[in-house]
């Protein structure tokens, strides 16, 4: 599982889900969290992170939002060398099998589809680290 | 009234499965009718998500009345919310956001082509949301243990009765 010490960053343009994210990475242990409306802001506290030498080392992001989307954030990522490598959670409502695909060809580590329980939530999270650590 | 039930069960089956894993409620869809011909609730909150399609437009609203709300959100967080704070607004559109994601799968399985929208949120005391809509409106009821909601779908293009 994530080290408690994980600097995370979660992006929803909704302040509820962003809540319940943050209560399920309590859960387990994952405290460090900054949270982003959209993917512009979270590119903001991306590059922020990085010029303190303390980047983020997980992300979990929603797809729908307004500025830049989570899947366009998730290419800005893996086209950056310094941070192209980070653990990135798709989570969704956008469930379609052409989405999914999209999604898995811009890299993206893991996908959870909305509505989920924090249980399917957990689960993804710890096959994204076990993924993680094997590369 | 006739209904176009392939159009209008994917959003029936969303909402009850979106209360069902999200907020851990158990509902039970009502008789559908259509707006302004059947029992009203008095609606405190609203999200609010445009329909757009090749064919056809439209627009999706789920309405609430505060104590049903209230008691949605505080299973979905995991919180106990006695009022509905700026925080909490946007639990509407979340959760309309989820139920337009399911549906919006199935009928585009079906060729239906509808594209992503994001959702909006309006509340005060005695709203009502107008779907300007030529078609008639319908009401999708949904009775939880705290009360009745409802869905409301308004299309332009493509009727639905």
């Amino acid at each position: 599982m994530f080290p408690a010490s994980t600097k995370t960053l979660v992006v929803d343009d909704m302040l509820t889900m962003r809540k319940i994210v943050r209560n399920c990475l309590k859960d387990l242990g994952l405290t460090h969290v900054t949270e982003a409306s959209d993917g512009q802001q979270a590119w903001v506290e991306i590059e922020k992170a990085d010029a303190t030498d303390e980047p983020y080392e997980f992300i979990v992001s929603d797809w729908n939002m307004p500025n830049m989307n989570g899947l366009d954030l998730l290419k800005k990522v893996r086209a950056d060398e310094k941070i192209k490598s980070i653990p990135f959670i798709l989570l969704t409502a956008e469930a379609e099998k052409s989405q999914v695909l999209e999604a898995v060809n811009a890299g993206v580590s893991g996908y959870v589809v909305k509505p989920f329980t924090p249980a399917v939530f957990t689960e993804k999270i710890k096959a994204v680290y076990s993924n993680a650590g094997k590369k | 009234m006739s209904l176009d039930v392939n159009f209008v069960n994917p959003f029936v089956q969303g909402t009850i499965e979106t209360l069902k894993i999200q907020c851990q409620i158990e509902v039970k869809p009502g008789k559908i009718y259509l707006k302004g011909k059947g029992p009203e609730i008095e609606v405190e909150i609203a999200g609010v998500i445009g329909l757009t399609s090749k064919s056809f437009s439209g627009s999706i609203a789920i309405c609430f009345p505060e104590p049903i709300f209230l008691a949605i959100m505080s299973n979905m967080i995991g919180e106990n919310y006695q009022t509905i704070t700026h925080e909490l607004e946007d639990g509407a559109g979340e959760l309309l956001n989820i139920i337009f994601g399911f549906a919006k799968r199935v009928l585009n399985e079906k060729g239906y082509q509808i594209e992503k929208a994001i959702p909006t949120v309006v509340r005060g005391a005695g709203l009502e949301v107008k779907h300007l809509t030529a078609t008639p409106t319908v009401v999708l009821p949904f009775e939880t243990q705290y009360g009745i909601f409802h869905l409301e779908v308004g299309t332009e293009g493509q009727s639905i009765t």
